[in-house]
């Protein structure tokens, strides 16, 4: 029997990371009966170990809780999910939109962060209902009635009915659950009209193919039946269908207003569209429900197999990575210095370094990854354009007429006693002011544009050091702008090496190149022969560095007890070098490619 | 044939800078010690014909001329001992006495090494030794006079860095037949590796190093750090360097025997409680033989013969090696004729190179 319309609520939690979105979920599950106790791992949503490890939710994905409440009536509460980091943020819109209301979780000791105001203000634009928690009461440093003032000084919401909780000790989860049945409007819909749900996540299981979690908006969907997916123009028969407990439990159907997943033989994520409406095949929809747009990857790199030989098995993890990760991109690339490789793109930089760890964890393979960077729009004197990702590929500096780059617009929230230190970071990035706007007495936001590239290298751990740990950071892509920008190509023994070239604006491209260049002195260990390392702009060669041949390296004894002692430290020494990448005559350990991600300190 | 090692774990004082396995002991070695060698030695379970006998430590001067001949005769009693068998006594120069190295004589020990380190006051001192260059000369004019086949260990990079010549003229003053020359190393858990911001830089040491080899040129730079005048060459240590058999007894000693290698516990109550008892033993693969095999042997001026690695092994050196050896030439590390593989005066310096190369 579905649950009638009215008592079915579908909710998510926004939150800045850390401010205890996991911890909670697990309290209303607990709370509800979904999960045994015992069968509790920590935090139940967050699935994969790279999630627990790193405390982030990568995927979104969607609970079902059976909840009594005051009134004595029985509810269908649906928990989705959202990711934390802004790297994911296009996630925590598609679960928005599967939803009627939110609950805003704000850290009482923290207060308003700028992912709390991005996600808030993603919830708004979705026209959810917003219930304010303020959690983490248990604190000592916990201030709650700064935090109601910052929910409505900041982002405009009335904390007035603010829950309070202590998710850690179970305080408050049973008045959340009782808010979010008489605040949160049960979902609107017609049971009678044809079917339309819609798509807002996706996941690939090595068992069952691709698990497609939907919000049923019209209609019903019945297991056995055949669907359209209305934008790929696919058909399928639905082999299963259900609700998550947070385990996938099977049913006959999934009405209106519900969520719940469906499995229909669908081989790879890129067969579907997040954001796609599924109807009825045999009585479709005549219009499909709004989607979301497609998201670009704003970040690249090259990877490439330590060993050659290894292309064919990188290539292989990439493609069953993409499984169950499809907003990463890549495709196959050759470098004169790293051979054959892969080009790929991603949402941001703990994106790639999500990717990169679960490539060398999980398929066992040693990558040499490319220094990130994004993608510029290049308009050639013959009135050509395109864009390129990849530095490299730049065509000569004659042929160019205008190099574009992306920019971005950042929300900073810091204390404002690291105001000044902000501002003068952003200026060094090239931001451009926008303006700063004061929350309270202790906290402000400032609003810069600047360059995705400035981004892309260290700016988030460089923000974070300078306000010891309380700023934080938000950013939309806001278009490309021209830049005065030049390529700037790192020489290896008076050869150019294509996998260390980069972008750089003009007028920090000679700083850049010393940095880059006694960097790479650093990592570079010594060799049989002189290395000379070079940073050149065109032809111009901006400066040298030498990296002194090596001079001995023996032991001097070597008798009975020593000989396999010295052979396995031969091969631990050996393991070490196969992160080197061979480029000429000269070893270029993997850290010499990621020491130059860390340009800005100071050498 | 196999070469046979006993290990002397005691000394009259620790030196600083060694990290072999050694305490300190006021009197002589005690003969509980003994026993458990005498022990091992009679239970050993291989039974093989032993070409070379090695006292080594350790301090082996601090045993008694009757503790020497009771191994000495457990090895006669277990084994079958060549005719020609070197029999070698490491010793420290303010042991050697007429009377000690009469004895050594006696027991059957036909070859000395004696520690000397430095002819130079300061750099002794700086290495913790308790004899003084006056002792080390009469050390050696001791044992010249009753052994013709000596030789002595000296260290070179040790403060004062410059008295390394003087050493080096003295040295050959007393005409050893072989001489070792160790750059000094600051080894982890010895008391100088607090010590090693002395340590000397990569030129430095590649001069005191070419110095040596210049100086002695007389001799056959036969290893890395050894050299020796013909037919002088330490039969025991070449055991090691061609990776053949040993055995080892005494607390911390090594064996290699029918491609096991096992070792001894390096605590001398345990060794003693237990003698023969292995505190681990790793059986290597072939791959792990060959390759140990070609770095051992990259440790010698003669490097392989190509044909004797084919004899021993049962396959050519390549293709198994071949990118690894076709590398090393062209770096200028080997050198290659009909017969063998062999290192250059820079496959010396950096050895640990080749070794990389070949356990890839």
């Amino acid at each position: 029997m579905a649950t009638p319309i009215e008592r079915i609520r579908n909710f998510s939690i926004v939150a800045h990371i850390d401010h205890g979105k996991s911890t909670l979920a697990d309290r209303l599950l607990e709370l509800t009966g979904t999960v045994a106790l015992r069968e509790m791992k920590e935090q139940t949503l967050d699935t994969m170990d790279i999630e627990r490890e790193r405390g982030i939710t990568i995927k979104a994905v969607a609970v079902r809780m059976n909840y009594r409440a005051s009134d004595g009536q029985d509810y269908e509460l649906n928990l989705i999910d959202t990711p934390g980091h802004v790297d994911f943020s296009y996630e925590v819109s598609r679960s928005l939109a599967a939803c009627e209301g939110a609950l805003l979780l704000v850290d009482a000791a923290q207060g308003v962060e700028a992912q709390t105001l991005a996600n808030a203000y993603k919830a708004i634009e979705a026209n959810l209902e917003i219930i304010p928690v303020i959690n983490k009461i248990d604190l000592p440093s916990a201030d709650i009635e700064s935090a109601k003032r910052q929910i409505e000084d900041i982002i405009g919401l009335d904390a007035e009915g603010a829950i309070l909780t202590s998710a850690k000790e179970g305080r408050g989860a049973r008045e959340v659950l009782e808010a979010v049945v008489h605040r949160i409007p049960s979902p609107r819909g017609n049971r009678n009209a044809p079917l339309r749900a819609l798509i807002f996540d996706a996941i690939y299981n090595s068992y069952r193919g691709v698990i497609v979690f939907v919000r049923v908006v019209d209609g019903a969907m019945r297991a056995g039946s055949k669907v359209l997916m209305m934008s790929m123009n696919q058909k399928y028969e639905v082999d299963e269908l259900g609700v998550l407990t947070p385990g996938l439990t099977p049913g006959d159907s999934l009405e209106a207003g519900e969520v719940g997943y469906v499995i229909c033989n669908i081989k790879t994520l890129q067969s579907i569209k997040i954001g796609d409406t599924i109807t009825d095949a045999q009585n479709p929809a005549k219009t499909p429900l709004p989607g979301y747009k497609d998201v670009q990857p704003v970040v690249f790199c090259g990877m490439y197999p330590a060993v050659a030989t290894d292309f064919e098995e990188l290539r292989d993890a990439l493609e069953r990575l993409q499984l169950n990760d499809s907003a990463f991109v890549f495709q196959a690339d050759s470098s004169d210095a790293l051979g054959l490789g892969f080009r790929l793109g991603f949402l941001g930089l703990l994106h790639m370094e999500i990717v990169q760890e679960r490539l060398e964890r999980e398929f066992n393979l040693t990558l040499v990854s490319t220094m990130p960077n994004v993608a510029y729009h290049i308009i050639k004197v013959s009135g050509e354009e395109f864009i390129i990702e990849n530095a490299s590929k730049m065509p000569p500096p004659g042929e160019i007429e205008v190099i574009e780059e992306p920019y971005i617009e950042a929300d900073i929230l810091c204390p404002t006693e690291y105001l000044s230190a902000v501002i003068e970071l952003c200026k060094k990035k090239r931001g451009i002011h926008v303006r700063v706007d004061y929350i309270d007495s202790k906290r402000c936001m400032a609003v810069y544009q600047m360059p995705l590239a400035e981004i892309v290298l260290d700016f988030y751990d460089r923000l974070k050091t300078l306000t010891r740990g309380y700023g934080s950071l938000e950013y939309r892509i806001i278009g490309y702008r021209p830049g005065e920008l030049v390529k700037l190509d790192l020489l290896l023994n008076g050869e150019p090496v294509d996998a260390l070239s980069s972008i750089v604006h003009r007028d920090r491209a000679v700083m850049l190149g010393r940095r880059l260049a006694s960097r790479l002195r650093k990592a570079i260990p010594r060799q049989q022969f002189e290395v000379a390392i070079q940073a050149a702009i065109g032809s111009r060669i901006i400066v040298r560095e030498t990296i002194k041949p090596l001079r001995k390296n023996v032991t001097a004894k070597c008798y009975g007890g020593d000989i396999t002692r010295k052979r396995k430290l031969l091969e631990k020494q050996k393991e070490g070098k196969r992160r080197m990448k061979q480029i000429g005559l000269v070893e270029v350990p993997q850290e010499a490619f990621m020491a130059l991600l860390r340009v800005d300190e100071d050498d | 044939m196999i070469g046979a090692y006993i290990h002397i774990p005691y000394c009259r004082t620790l030196c600083p800078y060694c990290d072999f396995c050694s305490v300190d002991i006021p009197g002589a070695v005690p003969s509980a010690y003994v026993q458990a060698v005498c022990q091992e030695i009679l239970t050993f379970r291989h039974s093989r014909a032993v070409a070379t006998i090695f006292f080594g430590g350790g301090t082996p001067s601090l045993v008694e001329e009757a503790g020497l001949r009771r191994i000495v005769d457990a090895l006669r009693h277990k084994f079958r001992i060549a005719e020609d068998c070197e029999i070698t006594i490491e010793a420290n120069p303010d042991d050697v006495t007429a009377a000690l190295v009469e004895g050594w004589k006696r027991v059957g020990i036909n070859r000395v090494s004696l520690g000397v380190q430095s002819f130079d006051d300061a750099t002794l001192r700086y290495l913790g030794r308790r004899h003084d260059a006056a002792t080390a000369v009469r050390a050696c004019g001791l044992v010249a006079d009753t052994f013709d086949n000596w030789g002595m260990d000296l260290i070179f990079g040790a403060q004062p860095v410059d008295a390394w010549p003087e050493t080096l003229e003295q040295c050959i003053a007393v005409q050893p037949k072989h001489v070792s020359a160790y750059g000094l190393t600051y080894e982890p858990e010895t008391p100088f590796a607090a010590r090693s911001h002395d340590a000397v830089d990569d030129e430095t040491w590649l001069g005191l190093y070419r110095q040596a080899a210049a100086r002695l040129a007389e001799y056959d730079h036969y290893e890395i750090s050894n050299y020796a005048m013909a037919g002088y060459h330490c039969r025991h240590n070449l055991i090691y360097w061609r990776n053949q058999e040993y055995a080892g007894f005494g607390a911390a000693a090594y064996s290699f025997i029918d491609s096991v290698r096992a070792r001894n516990p390096a605590d001398i109550e345990r060794y003693t409680a237990h003698p023969g008892l292995k505190e681990e033993s790793i059986c290597l693969t072939d791959r792990e033989i060959r390759v140990e095999t070609l770095i051992q042997h990259f440790r010698l001026r003669e490097g392989i013969e190509k044909a004797a690695f084919a004899r021993r092994f049962g396959c050519e050196i390549r293709p198994e090696f071949a990118a690894a050896l076709d590398g090393l030439i062209e770096r200028g590390l080997l050198w290659e004729d009909e017969e063998r593989i062999a290192p250059t005066a820079r496959g010396f310096e950096l050895n640990n190179e080749i070794g990389l190369a070949i356990v890839g």
